[in-house]
């Protein structure tokens, strides 16, 4: 593939990159940075992808990854400092009004697993399979976690509120 | 009539539309003898179908991020990493070389001659340095010698004791150029001969002879200008500093 090829085809798949990631960092900074870090490290190993593996699937491995090591990166240095701050990064104003919906906003409370994997399977439509390599467990696991994840949604959705500490931003 | 309930994951592929003919059929049988079920997937589905309508919305293209400029961005970063390295290898570089210099001037100071023996170790030991001329010819090495330390800079004839010369190179010191004159007597042992100004304190030597890390030197001093044989400290290398030093000047 020449790098004009691969660009196209990268390219095609920003919007959803983009989207995936806002709905990662929730904020679209840091959104921006997680997909300009996901392209790089994309381009750089761009040999090492085996052809039969979906673009889209390998790059939201890639972006995924990125962002759990990031946030585990931040949670080792808030906790070194002493604070226990906020696992969760509070929406910006903007996007707190889109958050009115009941389900988004009971998207947008599940945990980044749970989020990730509603994304991937109802949003874009991805096969079971292929979640199960970016989360590297086997199908199985990712038959209960996907059930887990739309009873939360659903129990959320309609304004059940478990323990969850990130319903706070809803205010 | 008993009927297995539909695997988990036949109720996800039901719900997110994957599921055809009689798997489909099947589940939506079984979903009708279970209202209870039925209305968990029910909502399932909707959830689904509403989730899917509202992030459509988040589509939306980012040209700051096209891969074109990506590209430029890690080449730029490649490039200015390298320059980075660069300059962290000259640095270290810098340190080392200054590092040893200073090494050398400090034990100049209370050690006679240590010059000699650091030029000997870098030239004869460790073939750290290449030689500045590269000559058996004895008149050739004393113009060389007279031309860069000075016109009463001696050269020992050592062709009795066995050596003959090499070669030379040129050192800078603190007290003006300094040369030293590598000799071989053709078994293996090596000589240096090395000389340099006093430097303007005229710091002239008496006649000595130290061992220092597996080195020997001869030093004295003669006409202006300071003298060390230096060899190394075993047994056929003090016999060979001894002949020569016998025969020199």
């Amino acid at each position: 593939m020449t790098d004009p090829t691969i660009d196209e085809a990268l390219r095609a798949l920003l919007p959803r990159l983009r989207r995936f990631a806002l709905w990662l960092a929730r904020d679209p900074n840091a959104a921006d940075d997680l997909v300009q870090s996901t392209l790089e490290r994309a381009l750089s190993r761009w040999s090492s992808r085996r052809e039969a593996q979906s673009l889209r699937a390998w790059l939201f491995a890639i972006l995924y990854r990125i962002y759990l090591d990031s946030k585990r990166r931040a949670s080792l240095h808030a906790r070194f400092l002493g604070s226990l701050a906020e696992d969760e990064p509070t929406w910006p104003s903007a996007e707190r009004v889109a958050v009115a919906h009941s389900t988004l906003a009971a998207f947008a409370s599940l945990p980044v697993e749970q989020r990730s994997l509603l994304l991937w399977v109802t949003v874009e439509g991805m096969s079971y399979q292929e979640v199960a390599d970016i989360l590297q467990v086997p199908i199985g696991t990712v038959m209960s976690r996907l059930s887990r994840a739309r009873q939360a949604l659903h129990r959320l959705g309609e304004g059940v509120i478990p323990e969850s500490p990130s319903l706070r931003l809803l205010k | 009539m008993t009927q297995t309930p539909p695997s988990e994951h036949d109720i996800h592929a039901y719900v997110d539309g994957h599921l055809d003919g009689p798997d489909r059929a099947e589940v939506e049988r079984y979903l009708d003898r279970h209202p209870e079920r039925a209305l968990e997937v029910q909502g399932w589905r909707q959830d689904a179908q509403q989730l899917r309508a509202l992030l459509a919305g988040d589509l939306v293209s980012s040209p700051g991020l096209d891969p074109v400029l990506v590209r430029a961005r890690r080449r730029q970063r490649r490039l200015s990493r390298l320059a980075i390295a660069a300059g962290l290898m000259f640095c270290l570089a810098a340190g080392g070389i200054g590092g040893w210099s200073a090494r050398g001037m400090g034990r100049g100071a209370v050690a006679p001659m240590a010059d000699a023996m650091q030029a000997y170790r870098l030239l004869a030991v460790e073939h750290g340095l290449g030689m500045d001329i590269t000559t058996g010819n004895e008149n050739d090495l004393r113009a060389w010698l007279a031309g860069r330390v000075g016109p009463t800079a001696q050269l020992p004839d050592l062709a009795d004791a066995g050596f003959r010369p090499m070669g030379g190179r040129l050192f800078a010191t603190d007290q003006g150029a300094a040369a030293m004159i590598l000799y071989d007597d053709g078994a293996g042992h090596t000589v240096s001969f090395y000389v340099r100004p006093p430097g303007a304190a005229r710091h002239l030597l008496q006649r000595g002879e130290r061992e220092q890390d597996g080195l020997l030197a001869d030093y004295w001093s003669r006409d202006g200008h300071n003298y060390a044989v230096v060899g190394l400290a075993d047994a056929a290398g003090r016999a060979a500093v001894q002949r020569v030093t016998g025969r020199s000047i």
